[in-house]
């Protein structure tokens, strides 16, 4: 497949990138850096992706590769600051509902692999596909996540 | 789950900055920032100059007709081809693509245990290397320094006290040195590697 289809892909399918870099991108500097080494990384990977999964589920995988092994800045980011203060590592903040702005806040506050979790199961993988993905045993994912999910409900309330 | 709606209501995310990032005129062309991407750039660059090196050790052991330097060059050069030997198995072990089968706990171990190796064979080579180079620059320097031949120079108990002084204070520094340097660069990628996957197995 030619780098032009593989762009197409890439765009249909950019918002699981835009998520995931939003979440481990401590400034806009190395939100950039990730998106490109994601982008670099599923390009040198892509003769080796097989029509057997979802481009999403492959590309997914790829992306939590690539940022959990990426030397990243430490996160900075307190809850408590000022919303307007973590916009632009978020997303623009003006396209996104302020209830979607908290949410994504509060991941960012969770551990690394946590996020991974949790964001796997927001967008609607279940618990094998997870273990999978992780290397973990479905049964640590679903203790995982109930854990995670409570943690993200106190971090909610405040 | 309300907040699963939300997330999914996400799904037509905009993100002009990044956008732009599509438009790349050739993906081949783009430079990895992957650790194990740099370490092998580090390899391969540390693998030219020590062939480099090792030719000059040649030309030393050629063009210096004193059997002490020789001997103490040869040896340096033994090692200096020890280490390249090392550097290229290493060069070759490492493994740079994200193999679609690895899960995310496989490829943290990988790094974190790639990382660390190249580590771990940086300060073992410090620790060989360093004496024997010491003492082989030590004399050539003292040699070609002084006009004296290797045994004349030598021969003053004050030089062999210096010679034993410097590498009393040269090899820990170096060594100390090098323990500092792969630290700075991957110590702080290297917690959170392990702490990552302390996460990942922990059932919690």
């Amino acid at each position: 497949m030619s780098e032009a289809q593989f762009l197409e892909e890439i765009r249909q399918n950019q918002s699981i990138i835009y998520k995931l870099v939003g979440l481990y991108a401590n400034d806009a500097e190395e939100k950039k850096d990730l998106y490109q080494e994601i982008l670099l990384q599923a390009w040198k990977s892509w003769s080796a992706f097989r029509n057997d999964s979802k481009f999403s589920t492959w590309l997914y995988r790829i992306c939590l590769n690539t940022i959990l092994t990426q030397k990243r800045k430490p996160s900075k980011i307190d809850f408590t600051d000022s919303l307007e203060q973590h916009s632009p590592l978020v997303q623009n903040k003006a396209t996104l509902d302020e209830d979607v702005f908290r949410l994504r806040l509060a991941i960012r506050q969770l551990a690394e692999t946590d996020r991974a979790i949790i964001s796997m199961n927001l967008d609607g993988y279940d618990n094998n596909e997870i273990a999978e993905t992780m290397g973990i045993s479905s049964n640590n994912v679903a203790v995982k996540l109930h854990r995670i999910k409570q943690q993200l409900s106190n971090l909610l309330k405040q | 789950m309300n907040n699963q709606q939300n997330w999914k209501d996400d799904v037509n995310l905009v993100d002009d900055d990044l956008s732009k990032l599509l438009h790349q005129p050739n993906l081949s062309k783009l430079i990895s920032h992957n650790p194990l991407q740099k370490i092998k750039r580090n390899l391969l660059i540390n693998m030219i100059y020590g062939v480099l090196i090792c030719l000059l050790y040649l030309f030393i052991i050629f063009y210096f007709q004193i059997w002490q330097v020789q001997i103490a060059i040869s040896i340096v050069l033994i090692f200096s081809l020890w280490a390249l030997y090392t550097a290229w198995i290493q060069y070759k072990k490492i493994d740079i693509s994200h193999p679609l089968n690895s899960s995310l706990l496989v490829e943290l171990k990988r790094n974190y245990k790639s990382i660390n190796h190249w580590i771990k064979s940086q300060q073992k080579v410090a620790i060989a290397i360093y004496p024997i180079s010491a003492t082989g620059g030590f004399m050539l320097g003292g040699v070609i320094g002084s006009g004296k031949s290797v045994e004349a120079f030598m021969n003053k108990p004050e030089i062999l006290i210096s010679l034993c002084i410097t590498l009393i204070i040269l090899v820990p520094l170096c060594y100390y040195l090098a323990k500092w340097m792969s630290n700075y660069a991957f110590g702080k990628h290297l917690k959170t590697l392990a702490q990552n996957i302390k996460d990942l197995e922990t059932e919690k």
